[in-house]
């Protein structure tokens, strides 16, 4: 670096090379740039990963701020709640961010996941990547699970308990899983005390290290195209440098999306219902979150006695098996090279895709 | 009095408003991008560069199209919608302002025959005498600006203004009058800025070094706004009526609960929209002129479409309950005559409601109820369903005797104690509700029999946990 005189002073330029120096910031955004991202009619889906992050972000932050405030006991929950949402200045906002956000992040998520399977980005070398986000979903829907039960109104109680009820029904382990989920025979501060470390520190830890991965394995391997786009000429395939260029459009979308949110945020500020009372009956047609819906459909469609085995078994290793599936069909795919299996995977997403919207549907009426 | 008119489900408010934003939304284009389109031939006029030029006769017939036909459209449409909901509300303001709105005519007729002047001599008229046309242009809307300005502030703050003998000049220079003025000015600049992103995302053979630039030089029209807007907003509220200022001050921070929460939710959305629009033109058209679009353009138009919705909205909301401040309630009722109508009855006071009345059978209490609220509550409020403001969802598991308290507490609404602090939390957003006692039981029995159903109440009530 050379030293500056007064005559070629330029303070912006002095400060990023001297930080540059310590921290290597040009090579990062070298790094950064390096990625390319196509440039088509259909990259519109490229914006759907920022637009996931941005609402991890979100979550991240309204969470933290909400635990200034919110106290995790089985008594004490509920009106520190209402306090949040009565009392405490702009309270209700966060806690509607937060609890919107929680919707809105899993259903961009699934809008990810589907479009990244029917572009078939999961084929070499990606593989992990399909993977990692697979991972992501599940964490995302352990924490919408976990979360729910916090407020301790009586739809978030009741839920819980069925939400549990019905994992105990798995064969050979469900006993087990449901008394180690409860911490006992019943939902009481045990169970507090486990879904709410697991919202607020495992969940996290874990989200971030697969976000970590998974981010990576972009940075290193760029975006891929759809085959529609790879058999193009070479001379009409577009691409733009990730930073800066995609980058300030996914800025733009961020801001769009982030007030699009905000309306209904603010508009429809998430409620509180009455508090719980453990000793009274679950009223009538409580029904889990709709990410849920489609599995608590399909449970209601299996008889109760298939040959010799329980029905709900069945339907548990049934309904295991198809969301299995998500992580074994693109990896027989990945080659991309057999058309046969390349075919039946579109057509296996079509069918889990209408199935699912389907069930989710049926399930909410 | 006039009848008064129902929309179904919707609520006449919704209506109005709509086509009221969508026709600010344009008018204001039509003074913002006036100054836009004369600042910017001022430029290339300077640069002398036709590449500008060919892009301004372009902006210009959209300009054209747009403030003509759809502005005067939804300019109509306003008047006939406050005309059908509100007679009296605009009465009042005919009676008060006829002048103005006489000169405003005059000055609307001539901002078009301005306009279309400078229009078609684009290739007549040296660049020179094209460029003053512009300059004219901008000094007659602006004009228009000031009136309509003028009207609108009185409305919403007519401080200590007599209606019987106030000089109109004082009515017309309110205390809000100099910071609603700036801010509306800050506005349609930002939205001139707006509309020619717009105007530029479609140009398909633009050289891209020059719309590049043009992207940029109009994302600084957003600059007043973004500066001096914040410091506005502040002046703004001070002038404002001081319930007016502890509502929204409560308001904000309490939104799930507070007595005013639709003002409240207005006018924080209309802060998000704002920072929302700040964002998407620095990332975008500002940063990123190149990768500039149709797309994100009506992106920005519609979240241009969003502030001015919000920000309209919440203006109208803090004069609620009044359509002219501390004079007429938006249902038309004045509130120098509430101890008279009481004193009176309302049927017997009001004309149509009277005659209405008397088409019914002697004893149908829930028809009487439902004439009353048919001229009392349906300019904020429909019956049934989930509509605007529904009363079947708002008084929810409520029973009549229920019901029979909160409309003496409705009654009391306009009560005050000398500081200013009213006897009733439903003061500030609803007019008192007047008439004998018995008409205001018809009212009682007729909302009770909305949420008649028992079973409905209750899952009513595990719904609304989580929503
Ligand atoms: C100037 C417009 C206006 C008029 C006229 C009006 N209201 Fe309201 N009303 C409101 C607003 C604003 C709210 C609050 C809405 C909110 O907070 O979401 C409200 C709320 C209510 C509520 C719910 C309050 C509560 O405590 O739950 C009831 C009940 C109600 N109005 C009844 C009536 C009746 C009956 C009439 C006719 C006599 C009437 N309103 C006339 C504007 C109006
Ligand atoms: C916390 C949750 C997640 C975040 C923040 C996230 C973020 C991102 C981002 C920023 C990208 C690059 C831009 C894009 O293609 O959209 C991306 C790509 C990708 N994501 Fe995710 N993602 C998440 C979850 C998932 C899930 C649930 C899946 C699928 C099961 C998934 C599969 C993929 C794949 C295959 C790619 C590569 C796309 C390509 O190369 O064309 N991700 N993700």
């Amino acid at each position: 670096m050379s030293i500056p005189t007064l005559k070629n002073l330029n303070i912006v330029q002095t400060v990023v090379d001297w930080l540059d120096e310590r921290v290597p910031l040009k090579a990062a955004v070298e790094f950064a740039g390096h990625k390319e991202v196509p440039v088509h009619k259909h990259s519109i889906w490229y914006y759907m990963g920022g637009i996931a992050a941005l609402f991890m972000g979100i979550q991240f932050a309204t969470g933290f701020l909400l635990m200034f405030h919110y106290v995790p006991t089985f008594e004490g929950a509920y009106a520190s709640v209402q306090a949040i949402n009565m009392q405490v200045p702009f309270g209700w906002l966060i806690r509607s961010m937060h609890s919107w956000g929680a919707n809105v992040f899993i259903l961009v998520l699934f809008i990810h996941m589907f479009s990244t399977y029917f572009m078939k980005a999961y084929r070499a070398p990606r593989e992990f990547t399909w993977l990692s986000g697979l991972g992501l979903v599940g964490i995302a829907m352990v924490f919408g699970f976990t979360g729910y039960m916090l407020p301790m109104d009586e739809i978030a109680y009741f839920a819980t308990k069925v939400g549990v009820d019905v994992a105990g029904e798995s064969p050979f382990i469900g006993p087990y899983l449901a008394e180690f989920v409860r911490g006992g025979s019943e939902i009481g501060q045990v169970t507090m005390n486990r879904f709410f470390s697991l919202h607020v520190i495992a969940l996290p830890l874990a989200m971030m290290g697969l976000f970590g991965l998974h981010a990576t394995l972009i940075q290193l391997q760029g975006i891929s195209e759809p085959e529609s786009i790879q058999k193009l000429p070479k001379a009409e395939r577009k691409y733009e440098k990730f930073f800066p260029d995609f980058f300030k459009k996914d800025v733009f979308v961020w801001f769009a999306v982030f007030v699009a949110f905000m309306l209904v945020v603010t508009m429809k500020p998430w409620g509180l219902g009455p508090q719980v009372d453990p000793a009274a009956m679950a009223p009538i047609g409580i029904k889990p979150e709709w990410y849920f819906l489609s599995q608590f459909q399909a449970l209601k469609l299996f008889p109760a006695k298939i040959l010799f085995f329980d029905g709900v078994h069945v339907a548990m290793v049934f309904i295991g098996t198809v969301f299995g599936s998500l992580a074994v069909v693109p990896i027989l795919d990945s080659t991309g090279k057999i058309p046969f299996i390349s075919k039946f995977a579109t057509v296996y997403g079509v069918i889990f895709f209408i199935g699912w919207l389907f069930l989710t549907i049926w399930g909410s009426l | 009095m006039f009848p008064v008119w129902e929309v179904p489900n919707i609520g006449s408010g919704w209506v109005i408003g709509l086509i009221a934003v969508l026709h600010v939304f344009i008018s204001h284009f039509a003074i913002g991008g006036g100054a836009f389109l004369a600042f910017t031939e001022q430029l290339a006029y300077k640069k002398n560069d036709d590449r500008i030029y060919d892009y301004l006769k372009k902006h210009s017939k959209f300009f054209l199209l747009l403030t003509t036909v759809l502005g005067a459209m939804s300019g109509v449409g306003i008047w006939w919608a406050i005309g059908l909901a509100s007679p009296n509300g605009t009465q009042t303001l005919l009676q008060n302002f006829s002048l103005f709105w006489a000169v405003e005519y005059i000055f609307f007729a001539l901002e078009l025959a301005t306009f279309l002047a400078y229009y078609y001599t684009w290739d007549k008229l040296d660049r020179k005498t094209h460029l003053k046309l512009a300059w004219i242009y901008i000094g007659i809307s602006y004009f228009t600006l000031f009136a309509i300005n003028g009207i609108l502030t009185f409305m919403l703050n007519s401080g200590g203004w007599d209606f019987t003998k106030g000089n109109i000049g004082d009515a017309f220079f309110n205390p809000s009058f100099w910071p609603a003025l700036g801010l509306r000015m800050f506005i349609m600049m930002a939205l001139a800025g707006i509309y020619a992103f717009f105007t530029l995302s479609r140009e398909k053979t633009m050289d891209l070094d020059v719309k590049a630039y043009l992207l940029k030089y109009s994302a600084k029209w957003l600059l007043p706004a973004v500066i001096l807007g914040p410091l506005f907003v502040i002046a703004y509220l001070f002038t404002l009526p001081e319930p007016t200022q502890q509502v929204i001050i409560n308001g904000l921070s309490t939104i799930g609960v507070g007595n005013f929460s639709i003002m409240a939710k207005a006018i924080f959305m209309t802060m998000v929209f704002a920072v929302g629009l700040f964002g998407m033109v620095l990332a975008g058209p500002y940063l990123n002129p190149r990768a500039f679009n149709t797309s994100f353009a009506v992106m920005l138009l519609a979240a241009g479409f969003g502030f001015m919705f919000t920000e309209e909205w919440s203006r109208e909301m803090m004069r609620k309950p009044y359509v002219v401040y501390n004079y007429m309630y938006s249902n038309g009722l004045r509130k120098f005559e509430v101890d008279k109508v009481n004193k009176e009855g309302f049927f017997n006071h009001h004309k149509f409601a009277g005659a209405e009345l008397t088409t019914l059978k002697p004893n149908d209490e829930l028809g009487k109820g439902q004439l009353m609220f048919r001229y009392q509550c349906t300019s904020c409020h429909t019956a049934k369903g989930n509509g605007y403001r529904s009363m079947k969802v708002m008084l929810a598991t409520r029973d009549k005797d229920a019901i029979k308290n909160l409309l003496t507490m409705m009654k009391e609404n306009h009560i005050v104690d000398n500081k200013g602090v009213a006897k009733t939390m439903y003061h500030g957003y609803m007019p008192p509700v007047v008439g004998h006692q018995d008409e205001i039981d018809a009212l009682a029995t007729y909302l009770a029999t909305l949420n008649s159903d028992p079973a409905k109440t209750t899952t009513a009530k595990v719904e609304s946990s989580n929503s």
